[in-house]
């Protein structure tokens, strides 16, 4: 537990020295809130609705920084830690390389609950929205989203060759999940077709499930995406574990 | 005497190219043993073997009594090693890389010591890409001395540095050589004479080589080290 208080400590720190992960994790999704906030101002989902435009996004929004560290710094601090032997030095003390891995998770983790925590604030301060859905609901929703992101940045990062392939697979996933999945440009405002091709992202789907889950709308109509998210997980870990490349 | 370091018939293949061919050999306590050769004889493949961060295909290893891949925990406690090639963080300072590496261990020597006779002390606020290439070579040298090792292994010690540096390098390892085991390799024949009690010289993937500095000479036709270690190469070329 020590050992790895210390590594979280040192690690964190080096990550915020970084500065990345503060701007995409932290800062855009503030700013994308601000702006769906002061768009939207206090006008109803759809005509009807029992819940806010904004209260609607806070699902999506809180997506962001999950996006973020799973996807693009999860793998690439992975294959830079494997590309320069910092896998291999662990190797050769008493604590296994999965601790330090581990430690990242945690990392990224902390992230996206920095911003959730942020994105909420928002909302209910500066847009005077509400949480009207299940807590319990929200949170298991949140844990499997974030499982099923860090799944692929673990595989990505474990799988890639340099930093530079895992640099790439990342920005490939990475951006069009930001614009597309409903992170950041909102799914409802989406013609039906486009709907229908941004469905096969995995994010679309986690989307989905946080804001049934935030909004109380109940949980049938998403089966389909907390089903596809955990097998997007087995699949991603399965691999990830299998042909994990520590050097 | 206890032997610490135990290489019983050592072999490992890259597809079709033999890279060690059945290497045995010991290393008893306090010892310090020097691993000679060209490039690409063998040398490092042969330490990565024995640390377990290579796999080798037949032969067995032991350190300290303990099998490095099955008892990884409890071995590298009590384990040294300074890779030829390693990196670092990005961002990271000297000292946050040095109470890092502590921080793996159960128990752990005092850092600041090791950076002050290693004349880092000064740059342990310094972020660790700003050191010259000999600063980081000793960076790790004093990494790989933190945790007190009852056996170091260190692979191209002074490989980048320069000789007041190699100097100190030297006199530090020769301060601690009686109550450490060391398994070096070095391409410098002066390091070599001036540390090692025992050398092996690796031809190709062999041992070529096995004993004292002064047996190597003896053995060969020629009156100093450096002809006798040629001659011991060129002899394995020949045949």
């Amino acid at each position: 537990m020590k050992i790895l208080k210390t590594l979280f400590a040192t690690e964190a720190k080096l990550s915020l020295r970084g500065m990345d992960m503060l701007i995409f994790a932290i800062i855009i999704p503030i700013i994308v809130t601000i702006i769906i906030g002061l768009i939207y101002r206090g006008a109803p989902a759809y005509p009807g609705a029992s819940f806010t435009f904004i209260e609607q996004s806070f699902g999506a929004i809180a997506a962001i920084s999950i996006c973020a560290g799973g996807v693009m710094g999860l793998p690439l601090i992975i294959a830079d830690y494997r590309q320069k032997k910092i896998l291999k030095r662990f190797k050769v003390t008493p604590i296994s390389p999965i601790v330090i891995i581990f430690t990242q998770l945690l990392i990224y983790f902390a992230y996206s609950i920095v911003s959730l925590l942020l994105t909420y604030a928002v909302i209910t301060k500066m847009f005077s929205g509400s949480f009207s859905g299940s807590i319990l609901g929200f949170m298991l929703s949140y844990m499997l989203v974030l499982v099923a992101m860090f799944s692929i940045g673990v595989m990505v990062g474990g799988i890639a060759s340099d930093s530079k392939t895992a640099g790439i697979i990342s920005s490939l996933l990475y951006f069009p999940m930001l614009i597309f999945s409903g992170a950041t440009l909102p799914y409802e405002i989406m013609p039906q077709s486009m709907q229908r091709v941004v469905n096969v992202l995995p994010l679309t789907q986690g989307i989905k499930l946080l804001k049934a889950s935030s909004l109380g709308t109940g949980v049938d109509n998403v089966i389909e995406s907390l089903i596809s998210l955990v097998l997007l997980s087995l699949l991603c870990y399965t691999i990830a574990i299998k042909y994990f490349r520590w050097e | 005497m206890n032997s610490i370091i135990e290489v019983t018939n050592l072999s490992k293949s890259y597809g079709v190219l033999e890279v060690i061919k059945n290497v045995s050999f010991k290393v008893y306590e306090g010892e310090t043993v020097g691993l000679l050769g060209e490039n690409g004889a063998g040398k490092t493949t042969t330490v990565e073997c024995i640390l377990g961060t290579e796999r080798f295909d037949s032969g067995k290893v032991k350190i300290l009594g303990l099998d490095p891949s099955k008892n990884r925990k409890e071995l590298f406690e009590r384990v040294g090693v300074q890779f030829q090639e390693s990196g670092y963080q990005s961002n990271i300072k000297v000292e946050e890389l040095c109470q890092q590496a502590r921080s793996l261990y159960k128990k752990s020597a005092d850092y600041a010591k090791l950076l002050e006779k290693f004349g880092l002390l000064e740059k342990r606020k310094t972020y660790v890409e700003k050191l010259s290439g000999g600063q980081v070579q000793r960076l790790f040298i004093v990494l790989a001395l933190i945790s007190n090792p009852e056996v170091l292994f260190l692979d191209e010690l002074t490989t980048g540095l320069d000789i007041l540096a190699r100097e100190d390098v030297w006199s530090y390892l020769e301060s601690i050589k009686t109550k450490t085991t060391i398994l070096m390799t070095s391409h410098y024949l002066d390091e070599i004479k001036q540390l090692c009690d025992r050398i092996l010289v690796l031809d190709k993937g062999k041992i070529a080589f096995n004993g004292t500095v002064l047996d190597c000479i003896k053995a060969s036709p020629y009156e100093t080290f450096e002809d006798a270690y040629l001659w011991y190469i060129k002899k394995g070329r020949v045949k």
